[in-house]
């Protein structure tokens, strides 16, 4: 693992990005965490991030309106995808937005890792 | 259970009486009428006896002057009149004139057809013994012309005699019988052993008794006569006296009548009134209390008469009337319930979402938790499950909101806080509403007063018209709740609006009709009328303003508790 890279993670509910955090950090990723997507947006103009796991269903600025804005702006941006409901439709249309994985809770962490690794895998 | 009478019989005797008053008076004053004209016929035949009694009299003066016979025959026929008269009339009359005076009547009338007789033959005795004076007289005027009997008579004596006969004869007073008496003495004493005069002086003798039983007989039939008018007039005085009593007495009765009707009438009238108004007021009152909604009155079964009968069907009616409110009350909490479980079907879903996230921290911890429990510090570990029990305590509080809004549960009324209810509504609906996309806007109104409400029903009320917005709205849209009070200050009012596709005018009367719905196979049709009820026995409105296109408004008003438990 020459490369440091970096995770950011949105979601309102505080112990989701916590948890993400901790289990990241002992891989070596480098993780920040967000519990809305608007101070989110804001550091992305600050810094590059490589991976981006968003929760699909938040106040303000949602899932959908995150990986849109993502993949307008920098779409080398790996965007990953939990949600609370198993809605098909936003399945769909998170994959047409060209989002990379798609998760819905309770998240088992070690696949969330391995999509991770995947997607980064597939960048170099 | 006594017998009484009936509202007919009361009827009845409230209209006979005082008709009986007016018939026994009418036939009263018939009769009286009818014997004032019978008292007429006797005054009139009272009348007709005094007449023929003075008719007598009259006839009677006449006899007395002219002492003959077509005289006498006239005084007959006026008798014979006056019996007629007397036979004529009825015994009815003859015992209301009195026995006795008929009787007195009768006799004095045979009296003194007997005394006319008698004085007729006194009078012809008279003329005979006129007869013999005249005869005697000329015998002895011819002798002292001859001077037969020249002694002391001279014709001058004998003619001064003659004139004093004829006066006495003419005058039959006191005065000419002197002079006649002292003129026949000197005769005696001039003359003695005269043979004329002795005759002359007989016969005027017997002239002067003539004249004087004549006198007397008069004299008896003038008393008879006096007494005959007298009884006469009495009579008629007497039915005179009456008649006018009779109609004294009349118009006493026919006044009493008239005052007793005026008296009684009124007050029958009146208890005959209040007899047939009392019970049907008593009806009456009743159905104004059960219009109020006391459906537990009963109508007193007091009187056994027409509304009796009523009063009896009213009861079964009344008693229908709650065993149907009663079905209606169980039914409408079987409609509540279902409508619940409806409510609670759409609820589920959000409320399963909303498990997610709390199962999905558990799950993260607990996973993280395995994962690098070596690395992981004592605080760290204890940190871990506290966030468990709290994410647990998460899980308890959602399912238990849930499960305090399905339970069936008795009406209970309290004073409450209208804002507390709209947000634990809201709560209870926020992962829906963001489920569906639509952001909410709520303005709780501060010191709008408290309102007195079941407070299960009312959130029913809320979670299902807020259900019914977010339904209207499903590409997501705004939803607006705002509590407030009413213009008037009487009502507290929620209104919930959303900014859906509207009702059609068409629809919007039947809104609250049962089964009612524009959702199609989605709603039941329940919630509106259900909501409805719920508002309705909290003596609340429920309106809805709407237009296609733009959104819905459903205002629900709730009155202010001012402190007096309804």
């Amino acid at each position: 693992m020459n490369k440091q890279y970096k995770i950011m993670v949105i979601d309102d509910e505080k112990i989701v990005g916590d948890m993400a955090k901790m289990t990241l950090e002992q891989d070596g990723y480098v993780v920040e965490t967000f519990l809305n997507a608007a101070p989110a947006l804001e550091r992305l103009k600050e810094e590059k991030f490589d991976v981006i796991v968003t929760d699909y269903k938040m106040k303000g600025i949602d899932g959908m309106e995150v990986l849109r804005t993502v993949k307008k702006l920098y779409p080398e941006i790996v965007v990953i995808m939990i949600t609370a409901f198993a809605n098909l439709d936003a399945a769909i249309e998170a994959l047409r937005s060209d989002v990379h994985d798609f998760f819905p809770k309770p998240v088992k962490i070690k696949e969330l890792k391995a999509s991770i690794q995947r997607a980064l895998s597939k960048q170099k | 259970m006594q017998l009484q009478l009936k509202i007919w019989h009361k009827m009845i005797i409230g209209i006979a009486i005082p008709s009986l008053i007016v018939l026994v008076g009418s036939i009263f004053t018939y009769e009286y009428l009818n014997d004032v004209k019978d008292r007429q016929e006797f005054v009139e035949i009272a009348d007709d006896i005094k007449e023929d009694v003075l008719e007598i009299r009259r006839n009677e003066k006449n006899f007395f002057l002219y002492r003959n016979a077509e005289h006498r025959d006239n005084v007959y026929n006026a008798i014979f009149i006056l019996k007629n008269t007397i036979s004529s009339i009825s015994q009815e009359i003859i015992e209301d004139i009195g026995q006795e005076d008929f009787s007195v009547l009768n006799e004095s009338v045979q009296t003194y057809t007997d005394y006319i007789d008698e004085l007729y033959e006194s009078y012809r005795e008279e003329t005979k013994v006129t007869e013999r004076v005249r005869e005697e007289g000329r015998k002895l005027e011819d002798s002292v012309a001859k001077g037969r009997r020249a002694g002391g008579l001279t014709t001058s004596f004998v003619l001064n005699l003659r004139r004093l006969e004829k006066n006495y004869m003419f005058f039959r007073d006191k005065r000419s019988f002197l002079e006649l008496h002292t003129a026949l003495s000197e005769l005696g004493d001039t003359a003695p052993g005269c043979t004329e005069c002795i005759s002359y002086k007989k016969a005027i003798g017997d002239l002067i008794s003539a004249y004087s039983k004549s006198a007397s007989v008069e004299k008896k039939l003038q008393v008879t006569g006096n007494r005959l008018e007298k009884i006469a007039l009495k009579i008629a005085r007497r039915e005179r006296q009456k008649i006018k009593s009779f109609i004294t007495v009349t118009n006493r009765f026919l006044l009493a009548a008239v005052a007793l009707l005026c008296l009684l009438g009124p007050f029958f009238v009146y208890r005959t009134a209040k007899y047939i108004v009392t019970p049907i007021n008593r009806l009456s009152e009743i159905t104004k209390r059960i219009a109020a909604g006391d459906l537990n009155v009963r109508a007193p079964l007091k009187e056994r008469d027409e509304t009796y009968s009523l009063a009896l069907s009213f009861n079964t009616m009344l008693d229908h009337l709650r065993e149907r409110e009663n079905q209606l009350i169980e039914k409408e909490k079987e409609l509540y319930q279902s409508k619940k479980l409806a409510s609670i079907g759409i609820l589920t879903s959000g409320v399963a979402h909303e498990l997610t996230n709390p199962l999905n921290n558990i799950s993260m911890i607990a996973q993280t938790y395995t994962e690098l429990y070596d690395k992981l510090s004592r605080e760290d570990r204890l940190a871990f499950m506290n966030n468990v029990e709290k994410e647990a305590e998460r899980i308890r509080d959602i399912v238990r909101d849930l499960l305090d809004f399905s339970k069936p549960k008795e009406k209970s009324f309290r004073e409450a806080d209208i804002n507390t209810v709209v947000e634990k509504s809201l709560k209870l609906v926020q992962n829906m509403l963001d489920i569906s996309n639509i952001e909410t806007s709520v303005t709780l109104g501060s010191g709008i007063g408290r309102v007195f409400i079941d407070e299960h029903q009312i959130q029913q009320v809320l979670v299902n018209l807020i259900t019914n917005a977010i339904q209207a709205m499903p590409g997501g849209g705004r939803l607006y709740i705002e509590t407030g009070l009413s213009s008037d200050g009487e009502f507290v009012e929620i209104a919930i609006r959303d900014t859906g596709k509207g009702i059609p005018p068409e629809f919007l009367p039947h809104i609250f009709d049962p089964f009612f719905s524009t959702k199609g196979v989605e709603g039941t049709g329940l919630g509106m009328s259900v909501s409805y009820g719920i508002i309705k026995t909290h003596k609340g409105n429920i309106k809805v303003q709407s237009k296609v296109g733009e959104g819905s408004t459903f205002t629900v008003e709730l009155p202010v508790y001012r402190g007096d438990a309804a």
